[in-house]
């Protein structure tokens, strides 16, 4: 890993998307190494969830270049994004409520008997396999998503991520809507993933998300950004100027390279 | 009761089906009470037969409604592929099977048209196909220029049954045995599939309940069907080839509901049009190759039609688009999208041709017929929201 280390997992440079005469994201450039969290902070409407969606195929590239394990990457649509080993837990889940887990777990990437048709009994077998490992209490797995708890839900969303292996992994607000317990599973998961060199881009607006999990934050304002430190070489306070105020924090100098090991 | 429901695997909406067939059954009796010729071979050979261009069409409409579209042409177009079928065997001297190709070719450009405009252009199937209802009535007036087509080939006429279109009694059972085996096997083979998969099994008695009342079902057709035998013939009806053509259909579709990547897709987008987008699911085009399915299924409904009428007529199909979408909501589809079963929209076409024809039986007249009729529909939601509220099922 160490050797990985050097060069960007993903690596995003100079990306810039408009809607209508909007500019939601201009000239951006963050990238994230194996086994880093790189946080992504910003107001709402800063451009980060576009960028990010960007990246997750949802919005087609305007212009700017998105570099995957030191290659150009063409993202036209979710599909390539997954393809390249990219999955984004979306701040909605991005769930058919009318779906049992199993299916949403594989939503878009059935497992298909040899004759084509869906093979639902291999993937029940492996999606309990994989919900066991999140939440070892998650049973009801046959029931439509729409009456499970937001726990589970989560879980469902993030087994995607952990069931078809990802190498870089989006997260968008994964513990806004969760209890006290919920968020300390998320917590574990992000460290253990981060251990197996899975990069993580963390969106959040949670100070002590930010704080306790990524090791460098990139803060965005108006489209734009602001900065890019190691986290632990900034404050709270610091952070919170450069979110408001747009403020760069000229006391330490910004960090373009890992921030792990 | 939640207990139970777990360990025999039934979900909501298998209690949802039970309720409306057992509706169907009190329904039969209530009108046999009436009338006392309702369940005789010949008023529910009839029954099965009328039902079955409605059924077609409304086992296609309904994956429409579940994906949240809708499709308001379907009569028009109808019309127009019925009245072009026609028309190239009379005024053209076609062969009936070149013209019934040529009537799948302009059907599926119709739904290419539709459905494009649709899942590309994004402009809302309501208004694509109020427009498509007003011009493919006026194609199908255009064709022949309003005159009537009339069609003579004997072997056109066997597909929309009637009095010789029907299997006769030895190929009914041999094709209802083989539709028993089908089932037999389905069930054995997911119990197989189930336990190699390490799986908890229903309860085997269970399973062979329930299987065997579809068998019984099925089989009880057959021999109703086969107990209709008319004066002037040697040998009995057997199972009309409408129906034939319509349990084919439902067959099928209700595999690709089912067992295919499609049919998930379909419920996906119902359930949650964005979400299919993010998880990376070919929105646009699935949406298309459902225009286009139902436009297959249009086309064998004109062809069903055009053969039971002798004829192509540029009114073929007019209002049709109302029972069809009737069937499938009556059937349990629901308008907000992401649920129903193809069986659903079999039993809520069954529903409405039994009303039409046991009110008709009753000597009563069109207009209480489509009050009554109106109201059961409007019944038949009120039930599916009351439904809904009680298994928890959010309404969106």
């Amino acid at each position: 890993m160490s050797a990985n280390n050097k060069e960007p997992l993903v690596d995003i440079r100079g990306a810039f998307k408009a809607f209508g005469g909007v500019r939601a994201v201009d000239d951006v450039s963050v990238c994230v190494y194996p086994g880093e969290v790189v946080a992504v902070l910003g107001h709402n409407g800063a451009g980060k969830s576009t960028l990010m969606k960007m990246l997750a195929g949802a919005y087609p590239i305007d212009s700017g270049e998105i570099r995957v394990g030191g290659q150009p990457a063409k993202i036209n649509n979710p599909a390539d994004s997954q393809h390249l080993g990219i999955e984004t837990i979306y701040q909605t889940l991005a769930l058919a409520d009318n779906l049992d887990s199993v299916a949403n777990l594989f939503l878009g990437r059935e497992l298909q008997t040899r004759w084509g048709t869906l093979d639902d009994y291999a993937m029940e077998k492996a999606a309990r396999e994989v919900f066991h490992r999140l939440n070892p209490n998650f049973k009801n797995i046959r029931v439509p998503v729409r009456s499970l708890s937001g726990g589970q839900r989560q879980v469902v969303a993030i087994s995607r991520a952990v069931y078809f292996n990802a190498k870089a992994l989006i997260m968008d607000e994964p513990c806004a809507a969760l209890g006290p317990e919920e968020t300390r599973m998320v917590h574990d998961l992000v460290r253990k993933l981060k251990a197996a060199g899975v990069g993580i881009f963390l969106i959040s607006h949670d100070m002590p998300d930010v704080f306790g999990l990524s090791d460098r934050l990139c803060v965005m304002k108006n489209g734009k950004t602001v900065g890019t430190y190691k986290t632990a070489e900034v404050t709270e306070d610091e952070v919170l100027g450069m979110i408001i105020a747009g403020k760069k924090v000229t006391r330490v100098a910004e960090s373009f390279e890992s921030a792990v090991g | 009761m939640a207990n139970l429901q777990n360990t025999l695997q039934i979900s909501a909406l298998d209690l949802r089906l039970s309720i409306m067939a057992g509706v169907l059954v009190v329904m039969s009796l209530a009108f046999q009470m009436a009338t006392g010729n309702f369940l005789t071979p010949e008023n529910l050979y009839n029954i099965a037969q009328q039902s079955a261009v409605v059924g077609i069409v409304a086992a296609a409409i309904g994956l429409i409604i579940v994906a949240r579209q809708i499709d308001l042409s379907v009569g028009s177009v109808m019309g127009t592929i019925g009245v072009l079928i026609a028309w190239l065997q009379y005024s053209h001297g076609w062969h009936w099977i070149p013209s019934s190709f040529a009537g799948l070719a302009v059907a599926l450009v119709i739904g290419m048209y539709q459905g494009w405009l649709t899942a590309y252009l994004g402009v809302p199937s309501f208004v694509v196909t109020l427009g498509g209802l007003m011009s493919f009535r006026g194609v199908a007036f255009l064709i022949s220029d309003g005159r009537t087509q009339p069609v003579t080939d004997a072997t056109f006429l066997l597909v929309g049954g009637g009095l010789d279109g029907s299997l006769g009694p030895t190929l009914s059972w041999v094709v209802g045995l083989a539709f028993a085996a089908l089932l037999l096997w389905n069930m054995v083979s997911r119990r197989r599939r189930a336990a190699a998969a390490g799986f908890p099994l229903r309860p085997i008695g269970f399973d062979i309940l329930l299987t065997g009342f579809f068998i019984a079902v099925l089989l009880g057709f057959v021999a109703l069907m086969s107990a209709y035998k008319l004066e002037s013939k040697p040998s009995a009806q057997g199972v009309p080839n409408p129906v034939l053509i319509w349990g084919a259909v439902v067959m099928s579709l209700a595999f690709v509901v089912n067992r295919t990547r499609f049919g998930r897709y379909v419920f996906a987008i119902g359930g949650n049009p964005e979400a299919a987008l993010l998880v990376g699911i070919p929105v646009k085009k699935v949406m298309l190759k459902l225009f286009l399915l139902l436009s297959v299924m249009v086309t064998i409904a004109a062809m069903v039609s055009v053969s039971r009428l002798n004829a192509g007529t540029n009114s073929l199909g007019t209002g049709m688009e109302l029972y069809v979408i009737a069937a499938a909501v009556i059937g349990g589809v629901a308008l907000a999208g992401g649920s129903g079963t193809v069986l659903g929209t079999v039993l809520g076409s069954l529903i409405i041709q039994f009303l039409e024809s046991g009110l008709l039986l009753m000597d009563v007249g069109i207009g209480y017929r489509m009050v009554i009729i109106g109201q059961v529909l409007i019944v038949a939601v009120v039930f599916d929201v009351l439904y809904r509220r009680a298994t928890g099922e959010r309404l969106t």
